[in-house]
């Protein structure tokens, strides 16, 4: 059972003094489906990006950590108890990722010339190789090393991209796999990342990728925009097999009620104006859908 | 005229035949080697590509007295040829008189050994080089000319001719010998391509010479009818390169593509021109460069596309990239597009910028460390010109060496 746990999070735009986030808690463990939802600019996307380390945020004040147990790493018989709690603020954005924080993008990336199946690999075998780096301490001298100074000293050719723990054929299988599970074209395998995708391929393939590194906790930004009905269908299957099959748990950042029909949530948080504003069960999504956000702001703003 | 002096040590009527005689090279040639002599001094160094407050290299600041050593050219070259095509040692052609007739037809009609100071001086002093003859409907693949350089100065000539319907891709490379002196070094190279009716040429290029290397190279082709000139021009080494690509589209519905690569990383210097003139009608042009630069390392671009008068139904298109890896380095690009002809359809662009941020964060949160992804990215944004390269060799070793230079 794994935990996020955000504390009283406070975050602003590196360059500049704006503030976005203004104490946000948050509490997702695994095989949870929480919704957060809220207007544009409330700081959905802010939360999630804050969560996955984009350098374009500073955390300025509160704490974002990641709780694990033992068993939490299928093929780790046993994490270590002193690498069981991490300060993800103290990670790069890659050793979150390896430790099973995965964000899917609202806008992913098109990175032309690097094939699905290269990308996915790689990313893979990154993620276990920097896993057992932190939880071990393994390694220390050798990758990291020629990594960090993978400068222009003469370092013999490497040969094609290496190895590592999953083999091509290996990775093959397991991406034929989960691509039938989500419905998508085999050919999906040799295009270029995202290069030429349309909006729905896009989400698509961010479900994809989660299906393949498996994640501990899995923040999925507006996964639901741009999606027609069919694909809508592909993506909530997606997302309840993460939880179901690996025990994911899920923060699904949406604006709309309609996913929910599909993925059914525990726990609904919306947001206002950088914080937590209401909690409820998944009743309070349909409230929301009938009465607005003015309600809610009305409602908190009696209260307060 | 201050410049001129510095190539008169040494280099004179004497030098130019001796070096004629030496190969025992026919009167054509002997007179156009003493031509270019004549003219050497009165003429210009080479265009260099100028951008709005800059003259990004200065070839006049060469020291070519030390550089320009007229006997010391050795080189090792070797040849692999398809045995459809004819492929001979430039020398080797002037003993055959079939052969010897197709050189001394083409011989200077597509780069003017006049058109500039060191086109001049590359013709009065050149001692080696190729002549690749493909008859009429041969469909030949993977010619490979391999040149190591180990002397103080290098001058070579290349000519590519082929006959309607022939077919042929090439790889030409330069690299420098282990054993060569660690002084500066000077090559000098000249490709002329007169591609025949409905005939199709790649020509492409490995220019891999170590970092004491000036490299000086022209390359120009011109089409018949229907006709295809493809370029593939790769450019890793050398202290300074400048480097000029172009196509004279002189057949109706003949076409060209120029791909260009480059990675300059410590203090090299890269001034690369792309050009294409249009000049009959329903004719294409595709122009498309990519590099990268690391450290101080800087890098210029021209490409220029000229639509003629009497070009009607005119395509053509040109896009360059170049990625620049540290704060230190310094890239500019300057498409160009004159248009006489209003039935063209044509675009143009160039981009200079730095690894986007967000395609990185994407990366490095798929849990790729960030100097992989950057290394990841950087391969992926030369494929599209490495799907280009039809001669395996060509593509193989330059993403090995942009492979190397990451790691």
């Amino acid at each position: 059972m794994a935990t996020i746990e955000l504390k009283n999070v406070h975050a602003e735009v590196a360059e500049g003094d704006e503030q976005i986030l203004h104490g946000v808690d948050l509490e997702v463990k695994s095989g949870e489906i929480h919704a957060l939802m809220g207007p544009n600019g409330s700081g959905k996307s802010t939360t999630s990006k804050v969560i996955a380390g984009h350098p374009a945020y500073d955390v300025t004040e509160g704490d974002i950590l990641l709780h694990l147990e033992a068993d939490d790493f299928d093929g780790i018989d046993e994490i270590p108890e002193s690498a069981r709690t991490w300060d993800l603020l103290e990670l790069e954005p890659n050793e979150r990722a390896a430790l099973g924080v995965f964000l899917a993008f609202q806008y992913p990336a098109e990175i032309e010339g690097v094939t699905m199946t290269n990308f996915l690999r790689t990313a893979l075998n990154a993620k276990l190789e920097e896993r057992d780096e932190l939880l071990f301490g393994e390694d220390e001298d050798e990758d990291e090393d020629d990594e960090a100074d993978a400068g222009y000293e003469t370092s013999p050719m490497e040969g094609p991209a290496d190895e590592g723990e999953v083999g091509v054929a290996e990775f093959q299988q397991l991406l034929s796999e989960k691509m039938e599970l989500l419905d998508m074209d085999a050919k999906f395998a040799q295009r270029y990342l995202n290069a030429g995708f349309s909006g729905g391929e896009k989400k698509q393939n961010e479900v994809l990728q989660a299906a393949i590194l498996e994640p501990t906790i899995a923040v999925l930004d507006e996964i639901d925009s741009g999606l027609d009905i069919d694909r809508l269908q592909d993506v909530a299957d997606g997302i309840n097999a993460l939880r179901d099959e690996q025990g994911t748990g899920v923060l699904q950042i949406t604006h709309y009620q309609r996913i929910l029909d599909y993925v059914e949530p525990d726990t609904v948080h919306i947001m206002l104006d950088g914080e937590i504003a209401m909690e409820g069960g998944p009743e309070l999504a349909e409230k929301l859908e009938d009465k607005g956000y003015d309600w809610v702001r009305e409602q908190v703003y009696n209260a307060a | 005229m201050s410049g001129a002096t510095r190539f008169h040590a040494g280099i004179d009527v004497e030098t130019v035949e001796r070096i004629a005689e030496e190969r025992n090279e026919p009167k054509w040639l002997r007179a156009k080697r003493l031509d270019a002599l004549e003219a050497l001094s009165d003429l210009d160094y080479p265009d260099v590509i100028q951008t709005p407050g800059r003259t990004w290299t200065n070839l006049a600041d060469l020291d070519f007295e030390a550089l320009v050593e007229p006997f010391d050219q050795t080189e090792e070259k070797d040849w692999v040829a398809d045995d459809q095509a004819t492929v001979v040692p430039f020398h080797e052609a002037l003993n055959d008189a079939d052969l010897e007739a197709l050189v001394k037809e083409h011989f200077g009609s597509v780069v003017d050994p006049e058109e500039n100071r060191l086109t001049a001086l590359s013709t009065a002093l050149f001692t080696t080089g190729t002549v690749i003859y493909v008859p009429s409907n041969v469909d030949a693949e993977d010619v490979k000319i391999r040149t190591t350089m180990n002397g103080t100065s290098l001058f070579n000539y290349t000519l590519v001719v082929t006959d309607q319907n022939a077919s042929v891709t090439i790889l030409e490379r330069q690299d420098t010998g282990a054993d060569a002196a660690t002084e500066e070094r000077y090559y000098s190279g000249i490709v002329e391509a007169a591609v025949g009716e409905n005939a199709y040429v790649q020509y492409g290029s490995l220019q891999d010479f170590d970092q004491s290397t000036y490299n000086y190279t022209l390359k120009r082709g011109v089409t018949d009818t229907y006709a295809t000139l493809n370029w593939i021009e790769g450019n890793i080494g050398s202290q300074l390169t400048k480097t000029g690509v172009s196509t004279l589209l002189e057949g109706e519905s003949s076409e060209t593509k120029i791909v260009g690569a480059f990675f300059g990383h410590e203090d090299q210097h890269f001034d690369l021109d792309s050009k294409v003139w249009h000049r009959a009608e329903h004719t294409t042009a595709d122009l498309v460069t990519r590099g990268v630069i690391d450290d101080e390392a800087r890098s210029v671009y021209e490409g220029v596309q000229d639509v003629g008068r009497d070009a009607w139904d005119t395509s053509s298109y040109q896009r360059e990239n170049t990625l620049m890896l540290s704060d230190e380095s310094e890239a500019d690009a300057s498409p160009k597009l004159i248009i006489n002809n209003h039935d063209t359809e044509a675009s143009h662009s160039a981009t200079v910028g730095q690894i986007d941020q967000e395609d990185l964060f994407y990366m490095e949160g798929r849990a790729i460390p960030e100097q992989a992804a950057k290394n990841m990215l950087v391969e992926g944004f030369f494929v599209p010109v490495l799907e280009e390269v039809e001669v395996d060799e060509l593509r193989e070793d330059l993403e090995e060496r942009i492979h190397e230079r990451l790691h």
